[in-house]
């Protein structure tokens, strides 16, 4: 067996490596765009079951910002679902077989966290400007730049490592299982692999949506009338 | 371990492209699907609630209506009522009247027929009491009566103008000494005497008996009549009485 930490180069475009995760991404993608606009093609007042399942997944997405957030769900809709439907699709894609999970290679999972960590400065840059989002490094006050500085860049790292290892050690325990156990034998394994995949996607879409919030709570202009209530930090 | 620097950021544009293609083609139609169906529900609800006022206000003005109809008809009733309570004072005044005017006439009427009859019982108790008083006066037809009315006759001759006298001693008629019973011939005799004597001639007497008289001596020619007697009195009496009535 592989390292898990080493990747498949399939194939170079000039400079770039061409790994198995980066195909498998694209595969995903095209699944998903096509899945997405297949589905959404015929969208009515009187919806069908179709229709109905698509809106209670977005609704529910909705309420899940809304509650974590308290502002409209509008702005983070797209992001957060989006990486919500990626990693969710992307960890079972291990089901399929001969499939790696791309988000079982460090490279997705860095790119994940990369996008998480610029689109807390891009919200909050939104939300207050670049003033108010270097102003939200000093939250709750002067003392804290450098451990919020610090905190920034770790919380996104340990996202990254936390969905790496949860996604890594599952296709690694499965292989092994496989290897030396037969075929019915990882079953189990992979069922538990599925609720990890969904509880990772779910974990990594709620903690970009507190770290966003955070950044444009700590970044928007303090008024007592207009002050949003204190949401939950990554404990 | 080594990362690959191109696959991290071949993945992150990746995962950004991603964003961009589901956001087109996912969340804003799904997203703005759910708005259609809110804005179509809000608007049924305007509308529901824009019916519901103009429901509301339909039924306000109906009651409204019921209730002028309501005033319209207590005041017709009111007017109808006063109407009734007019005609009705009106009809009973008219009765009243028609009811005043026929007592009245009534009342007249009796009064009349009361008078007309008081009229017709004291001229038939005249007539009654001349009747009675003519058979009660006919019994006492005696010597002394007949000279008190031979002394009346006289007196009543006496009483004539002389031009009267003349007139009627004068008349080739013949003068009737009227009465009540037959004379016997020496009293008839007398009479003539007397009567001679009375107008002072010798005029042509011719006595008749006319038992009308009950008591009495009358003298009648053709246009003269020299009344002496109950019969006579009586009626004198007799007009006096009806006249009085």
């Amino acid at each position: 067996m592989n390292s898990p930490l080493d990747s498949t180069v399939l194939f170079q475009i000039g400079p770039v490596p061409i790994t198995q995760a980066i195909v498998t991404t694209w595969a995903i993608m095209a699944v998903l765009v096509i899945g997405a606009f297949a589905l959404t093609r015929r969208l009515d007042l009187r919806p069908t079951r179709r229709q109905a399942a698509l809106e209670l997944m977005v609704a529910t997405l909705d309420t899940q910002i809304t509650e974590t957030t308290g502002a409209a769900p509008a702005p983070y809709r797209g992001f957060i679902g989006t990486l919500f439907l990626f990693i969710l699709v992307a960890n079972w894609s291990s089901l399929v077989p001969g499939i790696e999970p791309p988000t079982a290679r460090l490279e997705t999972d860095a790119a994940l966290a990369v996008l998480v960590f610029g689109s807390v400065i891009w919200f909050g840059i939104r939300a207050g400007g670049v003033g108010g989002w270097l102003k939200s490094f000093a939250a709750p006050n002067p003392v804290m730049i450098p451990l919020n500085m610090l905190e920034s860049v770790t919380r996104v790292f340990s996202m990254f490592v936390r969905l790496f290892g949860n996604v890594m050690s599952g296709v690694f325990v499965i292989g092994i299982v496989a290897s030396l156990a037969g075929l019915l034998v990882p079953i189990p394994l992979m069922a538990l692999d599925l609720l990890t995949g969904l509880v990772q996607a779910y974990i990594f879409a709620v903690l970009a949506m507190v770290f966003i919030t955070s950044a444009v709570e700590d970044g928007a202009p303090t008024s007592p009338d207009t002050a949003l209530p204190t949401t939950q930090k990554e404990s | 371990m080594t990362l690959d620097w191109w696959g991290l950021g071949l993945q992150a544009v990746n995962v950004l492209i991603l964003v961009w293609l589901l956001g087109r083609v996912f969340w804003r139609p799904v997203a703005g699907a759910i708005a259609r169906r809110q804005q179509a529900a809000q608007a049924m609800l305007d509308a529901g609630k824009t019916a519901q006022e103009q429901a509301d206000a339909a039924l306000a003005e109906v009651k409204e209506t019921r209730a002028g109809i309501a005033a319209e008809r207590d005041s017709i009733l009111v007017e109808a009522k006063a109407s009734a309570d007019a005609t009705t004072k009106a009809a009973l005044s008219d009765a009243q009247d028609r009811a005043d005017a026929l007592l009245a006439a009534a009342r007249t009427a009796i009064g009349r027929d009361r008078a007309i009859a008081r009229k017709e019982n004291a001229r038939r108790a005249a007539e009654l009491s001349v009747e009675i008083a003519a058979r009660l006066l006919g019994r006492f037809n005696t010597p002394a009566v007949q000279a008190a009315f031979r002394a009346g006759l006289v007196d009543a001759i006496a009483g004539m103008s002389a031009a009267d006298r003349a007139a009627l001693t004068a008349s080739t008629a013949d003068i009737e000494v009227v009465t009540a019973t037959d004379m016997e011939d020496a009293e008839r005799t007398k009479i003539e005497q007397v009567v001679k004597d009375a107008l002072g001639g010798a005029p042509t007497l011719r006595f008749v008996t006319d038992p009308d008289l009950i008591a009495g001596l009358e003298l009648r020619s053709a246009h003269f009549v020299l009344h002496n007697s109950w019969r006579a009195d009586l009626e004198n009496i007799l007009k006096e009485v009806e006249d009085a009535a």
